[in-house]
């Protein structure tokens, strides 16, 4: 009997070893533990044993089951883990294959550095104005001491729609329109964004229609050194902090301490000669501006021995094209979805 | 302006590289645009002797040469040029030099022999010459000095982009004034003197009138007689030729050299064709003939001022001389005209006949009434050293109204408050000076606050003091109180002056009027980089508009939704209008003309965004983007008459264009293209977005859209939205041909339309129930209104509707579609019941079956 249950061990050892899939097994299973199984059969011949050797028979007989139930279960999970494997394995993909597109829509870069603009004014407590893209002669150039005849209104640089309107050729005019609605109440702290007109061709550096955004402070006792501290800052806000500023002297109808001013060139540094954006330079014109001109003022109802003010006026697309170093100034207007897509 | 730095030089001591001065004129406001070198590569180029000369010992063509370069320097060069002698003096380049031709010259050996430079051929150095070999120099040639003096190559010029401003800088005396102020050198100006050495007097001679005195300020006039015409001496020449203007004969040239010089534009007018012997600066009468000296024929539009003789006008003043006067060969006495004519009158005559020239862009920024005499006794003076003429005696000036020096007065602490600043007195006024300013003290002026200041200080500190000497403090102590106070109050006033100057502003400058532009002249010369840098000092809140918020928000979420914005111009025309089909009476067509359009393809401003939005998505079909996405916010304008006689309504819209593939292209993607309902959603969720909703939709017609699918979004009786495809004769005329959608919307409707208050919707506690709902109904029954009929008839406990399947087909009748429709209820306060919802079902059932003689799908 002993001697039986020996090589009925051996066998189911060899069977399960053996068994090649879960179904295998589970036939193993059946053949040595089911109810009619081989080891079930060698059970129910226990009571031929005789009465003493029972005992020791049937440890024997409980140790080669629980053994051989081991063994199946331990066959069990490595056939399991190796099905696991070959269906991982099956189920490879090409990770390299790319994946599945979306339409992805995008801010127009002018949009985007306007953006940056705004925010940058607004957290120095400026409001956002807008004024009308057709404008009066008296708001667009004698409210801001450009008299008829002066040369910067020639009438080859505007578009004209009468004698006495016209496309703006600049955000200025909301200065004096921002001025007058305050009607001499201060502080003013303002920019205008928006689309000026000159009468310009269309090519890489010029275009009929373009963005500018205007500024207007006015206040007791505002300084040309305010002046130069807000462009700073803006400067560095805008292209970085270690942007300088550089200004030059200039002439501009309505202001009265007029400057150019020049900013680093964010993309080199002044320190390649070859630069894209400056050209070596080291310094991009960015914008000009002054302290708000005393007779401007007056003309919009604020008495220049109380307040002074300071304006700037910037072109939007300028600054995007430093920023992004963008060489041809009709991609802006011409919205090819390649370029478009790059923002 | 153009003008060479000797020039300059020729009357101001300046030792700095041309760089240098052009940066400290660009600093300080008059700003150099380009430098023009001259002698590029000519650095390290010097004369020298030819001392000996010797055959290579290995080559037949190659000469040793031992060169005197100067200061007792010999060196060997080796040159393959047949050329040269011996004694002969020669361009030699050292080593190191960089040559315009591109050599660069080392130390080298030719077939064993040292050669430490090279002799240079005209070609070598880029000047003109006979190149077949070495440039022999003239036999005085000083040895061991720059080639480039030498050849007339060390005169750089500047180009200067003068600000409308400074009238007084389109002249070398200006700039040179300018230099002396920045440099702190005295300028060292020629002096004017005129030998009036014909018998003749002027006066008796020519007769000079102003008949238009607002046109013309100043009126001064020289005759000149036994004029012998030629070429004018080669300096002359040359510094003209560095302001780039050309050399004509010795009085034209020596008028240009003037001009230049001083800033004064000057005309010589040939004596004997003057009829009348009078010249009158009178308005031009409309229809008068002009016979100008480019010998054309120009009528006069009235009002121009003209130089007349008796007869006729001799010219435009200021702008362009007359034929029959102009300066020949022939002529033998010259009238020189000196005037000061109005800015604006002769800016408008030279646009209306399209001629700008040196003389009217220096008037049209104003030249010095004052300095007319002047610049005659220097044109006089100029011819007659050249020996070219006799002067008459005296000057026909006629000045009907001298101008009165202009007087600013200013105190520091005003100069200093503009520029935030803190220049003392001394440092104010000597800039001034320096510049020509005259300054006087004009008094002391104390203000209110600064007085007021002052006796509450003396009567805090001599209040104390009494107080402490009726508590027996010694007398001592009293006397040296009030002596500390009495400093004290002097010290005060000393920090802070009052002293109220007065400039006289010289009388150059005509753009100084304000103690503004004192400020101005302050702080450019010192430099703006010298002022420090604050920011204004404020508690203000920064924000943009509720509806700039609104179109920033429209922007973000179309960007969201897989649309690019673009940017496109303002312009449209009739031909647009035609391609998009807009009828011949529509409002659309009343668009605003502009006057002077860059071209005649954009006449007008655009009343639509349609047509730029075509124009943009075909410009990129056309560059194979197929798959094209667009939106953009901008004006349209309407005239509110026309002609115009006011500003337009400006009303701003949002357009949006969807063609091409619903997917990008990829491997894994549908092909598919997009229609009519991907663009719906678009809109959709926008709308959704904005808080926009309760709308309805339906079925509308647009000028540019097909008829049967174009859908219109309203509230109330708010047209939101409209949407559509794009009517394929439009599509066509704009050269595409495939489906494209197109939305346009007003946003101020939007806004107005637009939930004021977000309101959250808490997530429901209790489970919805859902029933399927598939009907039969006729193919022209709109799901929209099936949907609202659906909703009306579920009762309270309906939550919501979606339509998941439609479907025409061979399956169900030819006149018929099928609609399924998936149908939530929900309560708020409790669980439903199945009968509840089987009800619900029941009435929205019967509803459909009665509006739309629907039957239910089996």
């Amino acid at each position: 009997m002993e001697q039986k249950i020996q090589e009925l061990r051996a066998a189911a050892q060899a069977e399960i070893s053996g068994a090649a899939d879960l179904k295998e097994l589970d036939g193993v299973r059946v053949k040595f533990l089911g109810k009619k199984g081989e080891l079930t059969s060698l059970l129910r011949g226990m009571n031929q044993v005789s009465a003493e050797d029972r005992p020791k028979i049937g440890k024997v007989v409980n140790e080669a089951r629980a053994e051989i139930e081991k063994l199946i279960a331990d066959k069990n999970s490595a056939l399991k883990a190796a099905a696991l494997q070959n269906k991982l394995a099956s189920e490879k993909i090409d990770v390299t294959l790319p994946g599945r597109k979306v339409h992805c829509g995008h801010l127009h870069p002018l949009t985007l550095t306007l953006n940056r603009i705004k925010e940058i004014f607004i957290q120095m407590g400026y409001s956002v104005e807008e004024g009308p893209e057709v404008e009066t002669d008296y708001f667009n150039f004698e409210a801001l001491n450009l008299p008829k005849d002066h040369p910067a209104r020639d009438m080859q640089d505007s578009f004209y729609i009468t004698e006495e309107i016209l496309l703006r050729t600049q955000t200025s005019p909301v200065q004096a329109r921002t001025m007058q609605k305050n009607t001499g109440n201060a502080p003013i702290r303002m920019i205008a964004p928006g689309r000026v007109y000159r009468r310009d061709d269309f090519d890489a550096s010029h275009s009929p229609m373009f963005h500018q955004v205007e500024g207007l402070v006015v206040d007791r006792g505002v300084t040309f050194g305010d002046l130069i501290g807000t462009l700073d800052f803006f400067c560095k806000q805008m292209f970085g902090e270690n942007t300088n500023i550089r200004l030059r002297p200039s002439f501009f109808p309505f202001t009265s301490v007029s400057t150019e001013c020049d900013c680093s060139c964010p993309i080199c540094h002044g320190r390649d000669s070859n630069c894209k954006v400056c050209h070596g330079a080291g310094w991009l014109e960015i914008l000009g501006a002054g302290e708000v001109h005393p007779k401007v003022l007056e003309m919009s109802g604020y008495s220049p021995s109380v307040v002074s003010g300071f304006a700037f006026g910037m072109g939007v697309e300028r600054i995007a094209m430093i920023k992004y170093g963008i060489d041809d100034l009709r991609l802006f207007f011409e919205n090819d979805l390649r370029f478009l897509n790059q923002f | 302006m153009r003008v060479s730095t000797k020039w300059l030089k020729d009357f101001i001591d300046i030792d700095c590289t041309t760089e240098e001065l052009a940066e400290r004129f660009t600093m300080s406001g008059t700003p150099v645009e380009n430098i023009i070198r001259a002698g590029v590569g000519l650095e390290k180029v010097v004369t020298g002797c030819i001392e000996k000369l010797e055959r290579h010992p290995e080559s037949d063509h190659l000469q040793i040469c031992q060169m005197n370069v100067g200061a007792g320097e010999f060196l060997q060069i080796v040159t393959g040029a047949q050329n040269v002698a011996e004694g002969q003096i020669v361009p030699v380049a050292l080593v190191g030099a960089n040559l315009p031709c591109g050599k660069k010259i080392s130390k080298g050996k030719l077939r064993g022999v040292v050669s430490n430079g090279m002799l240079c051929s005209p070609d070598e150095l880029k000047i003109e010459g006979d190149s077949s070999g070495i440039l022999i120099l003239p036999e005085d040639t000083p040895i061991g000095v720059p080639a480039a003096e030498v050849l007339g190559l060390d005169d750089d010029i500047l180009e200067f982009e003068l600000t409308a401003n400074r009238g007084d800088c389109f002249s070398v005396f200006g700039l040179v004034r300018e230099a002396a102020v920045l440099f702190d050198r005295a300028p060292n100006f020629p002096e004017i003197k005129v030998d009036e050495d014909a018998d003749a007097d002027a006066a008796d001679m020519i007769e000079i009138k102003i008949d238009a005195p607002d046109l013309c300020s100043r009126f001064s006039a020289r005759v000149l007689t036994d004029v012998k015409l030629g070429p004018s001496p080669e300096w002359i020449q040359k510094r003209l030729e560095g302001a780039g203007i050309r050399a004509i004969n010795n009085v034209v040239d020596v008028t240009n050299f003037v001009m230049v010089e001083l800033g004064q534009p000057l005309h010589a007018y040939d004596y004997e064709e003057i009829s009348g012997k009078v010249l009158n600066a009178r308005r031009a009468v409309a229809g008068e003939q002009l016979h100008t000296l480019d010998d054309s024929n120009r009528l006069a539009k009235g009002g121009e001022l003209v130089i007349a003789d008796a007869e006729k006008a001799a010219g435009l003043a200021g702008v362009m001389g007359g034929y029959e006067t102009e300066i020949t060969e022939k002529t033998k006495t010259v009238v020189l005209e000196a005037a000061s004519f109005n800015s604006a009158s002769i800016r408008r005559t030279s646009r209306a006949v399209g001629l700008h020239s040196e003389a009217s862009g220096r008037f049209e920024r104003g030249v010095n009434e004052k300095a007319t005499v002047t610049a005659l006794d220097r044109a006089a003076q100029l011819l007659q050293e050249m020996g070219a003429c006799k002067v008459c005696k005296g000057i026909v000036d006629v000045y009907p109204a001298p101008k009165s020096p202009v007087k600013v007065q200013f105190t520091s602490q005003q100069i200093n408050d503009r520029l935030g600043t803190n220049y003392s007195d001394a440092e104010i006024c000597g800039v001034l000076k320096k510049l020509g300013f005259e300054i006087s003290e004009a008094g002391a002026q104390f203000d209110e606050d600064f007085i007021t200041d002052r006796i509450s200080f003396a009567a805090k500190h001599l209040g104390r003091a009494a107080r402490e000497l009726s508590q027996n403090a010694s007398v001592d102590d009293f006397v040296k109180n009030i002596g500390e106070t009495v400093g004290e109050l002097i010290n005060r006033s000393g920090s802070k002056s009052f002293v109220t100057y007065e400039a006289t502003v010289p009388d150059w400058r005509n753009d100084v009027e304000l103690m503004d532009d004192l400020a101005e002249e302050v702080a450019r010369i010192f430099g703006y980089d010298k002022i420090p840098a604050t920011l204004p000092k404020s508690a203000q809140q920064g924000h943009q508009s509720a509806a700039q918020n609104f179109a920033d928000r429209i922007k973000n979420i179309l960007a969201a939704l897989g649309m690019n914005e673009i940017t496109s111009f303002a312009f449209t025309s009739a031909e647009t209008f035609d391609k998009l089909q807009i009828p011949a009476d529509s409002e659309l067509r009343r668009a605003v003309p502009i006057m002077n359009p860059l071209t005649d393809e954009f006449p007008l401003l655009r009343t639509n965004l349609v047509g730029s939005i075509l124009e943009n998505a075909a410009r990129n079909f056309s560059r194979k983007n197929e798959d094209v996405r667009l939106f953009e916010i901008a004006p349209v304008f309407f005239p509110k008459a026309l002609p115009i006689t006011e500003q337009p309504r400006e009303i701003q819209k949002l357009v949006g264009l969807l063609m091409g593939r619903r997917e990008p292209k990829g491997w894994a993607q549908t092909s598919a293209e997009i229609d009519f309902y991907d663009a719906k959603g678009i809109v959709e969720e926008l709308l959704a977005q904005l808080e926009i909703g309760n709308y309805s939709v339906e079925a509308g017609s647009h000028y540019a859209l097909h008829p049967g699918k174009t859908a219109v979004f309203k509230k109330g009786r708010e047209i939101l939205l409209t949407l559509g495809e794009v009517h394929p004769a439009v599509a066509d005329a704009f050269g595409i041909n495939k489906k494209i959608y197109v939305f346009e919307a007003d946003i101020a409707t939007l806004i107005k339309c637009a939930a004021k208050k977000f309101s959250f919707e808490s997530l429901p506690k209790y489970p919805a129930i859902t029933r399927d709902l598939a009907i039969l109904v006729s193919l022209d029954v709109a799901a929209g209104e099936v949907e609202k009929v659906i909703a009306k008839s579920a009762g309270k406990i309906f939550s919501g509707v979606t339509l998941f399947d439609v479907y025409t087909g061979e399956r169900i009748a030819a006149d018929k579609k099928s609609l399924a429709f998936n149908i939530k209820f929900q309560s708020g306060e409790r669980t439903l019941t199945d009968e509840e919802a089987d009800a619900a079902f029941k009435n929205i059932l019967a509803a459909v079956e009665k509006d739309f003689e629907a039957e239910l799908r089996s």
